[in-house]
């Protein structure tokens, strides 16, 4: 009811979640499971969380080394402790 | 409102306060120079008050009293420098000075240029340092000449406005006879009359600058058509292509993405990756051409690599380049990297799918895809230079892809003009996808590497898309970053994300199948945030959907109270 009257108004999301790319996904590595309505969304909450931890923190590595540009050593390094960080 | 006593016809704020202003007694002494002074002001500056005064009446008693209360500033100004003293008389002679007026009634236009002269010297009359006494005198008599005035300038106005307009008349077509003529009632009509002739001039402007402003129909190149209408031509013609294939399509990589010029050159010969996928028709056709010409030549060998690294470019620009690049792509020095791996994927594809092309070729025509033909094009090449026998067997297939392609090509290029050319692509790359999925190529494409390869449509499904997904994410990461990358980060990045969803899924599924469902929840997805550290007794899940995502899902995700008790989304 309201959600549709805000949407008339602005037919246009700034970042929009690629709704059918998480769905397919997920529905390509777990065909036996579905997906809940809104829960692509959540995954792109999550997703959105998980590159801005991972850019900080390749951005921490990468002025460590007192580079000015983040190479994929930072990122890789950055990925180990976010990927053991958001182990769940 | 009643009129006031100064047999004003309209009792203008400005009247009101100017007849305050000359009721009461100013309180400040005048003085004969600054008058003087006041006055040499007051009288360049009349014939502009005039301007702004529709009412002869009033006009020459306000000049005075501009003249006056000018003469009354000059002093003020002059001692002070600045106009210091703001007592609400000066503040309110600074209105009516500055204010322009504005009357309901009458035109300005008519009483401007008549009074102004009398008006100036009325003032000069008057700007005699005159006492509060005088001004009373001043004012019977200003009202007395007043009406004089008005009409005389009426009547002067209405002798002018009659040349004007006749003048006009022999000039313009706007004539129009009432309006033309003078007006019993003098001043209105003949007002109007000059106003109906100077809105008319503005008209003409106006209506010439409209073609500025329109708008156009953009300019549409016609030379595409042509040049596509020769290329089909041509290719029909050309049916009977030895050696050098398909032209094939271009192959959609994630560089579609990134590279937004429709035709980009090619850095050598072909940079497949970098290359827009858009296909250009001219390219067919050159490219058939140079393929007789090449294939004619020995070295089908060379074909081999320069067929995928054509499917790559997708449009290479010259076919000269492309030439060029045979040599170069069958030494696989050329600078791309794609081209490396394309290279070796050729390789491996040729052995692993050479018996597959006859499947495939039937494959393609079903599907009529591009990406099958590209496909097999290094197969058939191989099997070209592997056993001459088959070169016939080739060569019908070619004219099957030459038609294919044709078609695939005219295809795409409709489908680029629509802004998603990768879902167009997509949709092309599904059909042969199921097909070639079995042929087991060495389908892992290295996860760092873009999808320009051409490798078989199987893996390019699985690829194109979901590395778009995951370019997706590494833009957001370079955004997120705010620092300069490099591209093999963003590669990385790609692959991080890839292992991220992996884990991603897989938990999803245990927390799925530990509360016994088959269906992933919100709830599901709380508990992995919680569990990731995300989710805290401080932060809820709330909290973070409000930070980072916008209105639209914000209100999909946080239940909200509506008016009639009603809580969306419902729980």
């Amino acid at each position: 009811m309201a959600v549709a009257a805000t949407l008339s108004q602005r037919k246009r999301v700034k970042r929009k979640a690629p709704r059918g790319f998480l769905r397919r996904v997920f529905k390509r590595r777990k065909p036996h499971l579905h997906l809940g309505t809104r829960c692509d969304l959540l995954v792109h909450l999550n997703c959105l969380l998980f590159i801005r931890r991972l850019a900080e923190e390749s951005r921490t590595d990468a002025c460590k080394n007192k580079c000015g540009i983040i190479k994929d050593q930072h990122v890789l390094a950055a990925a180990k402790v976010m990927l053991k960080k958001s182990r769940g | 409102m009643a009129d006031s006593d100064l047999s004003d016809n309209e009792p203008t704020t400005r009247t009101l306060l100017r007849h305050v202003l000359d009721t009461e007694a100013p309180r400040t002494p005048r003085r004969r120079q600054s008058t003087r002074a006041g006055v040499q002001r007051a009288l360049p500056e009349s014939p502009f008050s005039m301007r702004l005064r529709s009412q002869t009446k009033t006009t020459p008693r306000r000049q005075s009293h501009r003249a006056r209360s000018i003469g009354r500033l000059a002093p003020h100004i002059q001692s002070k420098g600045q106009l210091k003293e703001q007592t609400p008389r000066t503040l309110l002679e600074n209105i009516l000075l500055t204010a322009p007026e504005s009357s309901m009634v009458m035109p300005e236009s008519v009483v401007k240029p008549v009074p102004a002269p009398q008006v100036v010297q009325l003032s000069s009359r008057e700007s005699s340092p005159g006492s509060l006494d005088l001004q009373l005198p001043e004012l019977n008599p200003p009202t007395a000449m007043a009406p004089s005035l008005l009409t005389s300038g009426k009547r002067k106005k209405r002798l002018r406005l009659s040349e004007f307009q006749q003048g006009m008349d022999q000039g313009l077509p706007l004539s129009q006879g009432p309006v033309m003529e003078p007006p019993a009632n003098t001043g209105a009509s003949s007002l109007t009359s000059s106003l109906n002739l100077t809105f008319a001039t503005p008209l003409l402007p106006q209506s010439v600058q409209r073609p500025g402003l329109a708008r156009r129909p953009p300019p549409r190149r016609a030379v595409d058509v042509d040049i596509f209408l020769q290329d089909l031509q041509d290719t029909s013609v050309a049916t009977a292509l030895p050696g050098d294939r398909t032209p094939v399509a271009t192959l959609p990589t994630d560089t579609v993405l990134e590279d937004t010029q429709p035709f980009s050159q090619p850095l050598i010969g072909r940079s497949p990756s970098v290359h827009h996928s858009l296909p250009h028709p001219s390219l067919s056709a050159e490219r058939t051409v140079s393929r007789r010409t090449r294939s004619s030549g020995p070295g089908l060998q060379n074909n081999s690599p320069e067929k995928p690294a054509q499917l790559l470019a997708g449009k290479a620009e010259k076919v000269d380049a492309l030439a060029m690049g045979f040599p170069n792509t069958s030494n696989g020095t050329s600078a791309e990297d794609e081209l490396k791996p394309l290279l070796d994927r050729d390789g491996e594809e040729v052995e692993e799918i050479m018996e597959e092309s006859m499947s495939l070729d039937e494959v393609k025509e079903a599907a009529g895809a591009q990406a099958s033909a590209r496909a097999e094009e290094p197969e058939a090449h191989m099997e070209v230079t592997e056993a001459e026998g088959s070169w016939g067997a080739v060569e019908a297939k070619e004219p099957e892809r030459s038609s294919r392609d044709k078609d695939a090509e005219a295809r795409p290029e409709l489908a680029s003009s629509a802004p998603d050319i990768p879902q167009a692509r997509q949709l092309e790359f599904l059909e042969p996808a199921p097909s070639t999925s079995t042929a087991g190529l060495s389908a892992e494409p290295l996860p760092a590497r873009l999808p320009t390869r051409v490798r078989t449509a199987g893996p390019r499904l699985r690829q194109d898309p979901y590395k778009m997904g995951l370019s997706h994410y590494a833009k957001l990461f370079s955004f997120y970053a705010k620092m300069p990358m490099e591209k093999k980060a963003l590669e990385m990045v790609e692959k991080c994300l890839d292992k991220y969803f992996q884990r991603l899924c897989d938990d999803l599924d245990v927390f799925a199948a530990h509360a016994g469902r088959k269906t992933v929840r919100l709830e599901d997805l709380e508990l992995l945030m919680r569990r990731q550290g995300l989710v805290t007794d401080r932060v809820s899940l709330h909290v973070l959907v409000e930070q980072h995502l916008p209105l639209e899902y914000r209100q999909l995700l946080i239940p909200c109270a509506f008016s009639g008790n009603a809580v969306f989304p419902a729980q």
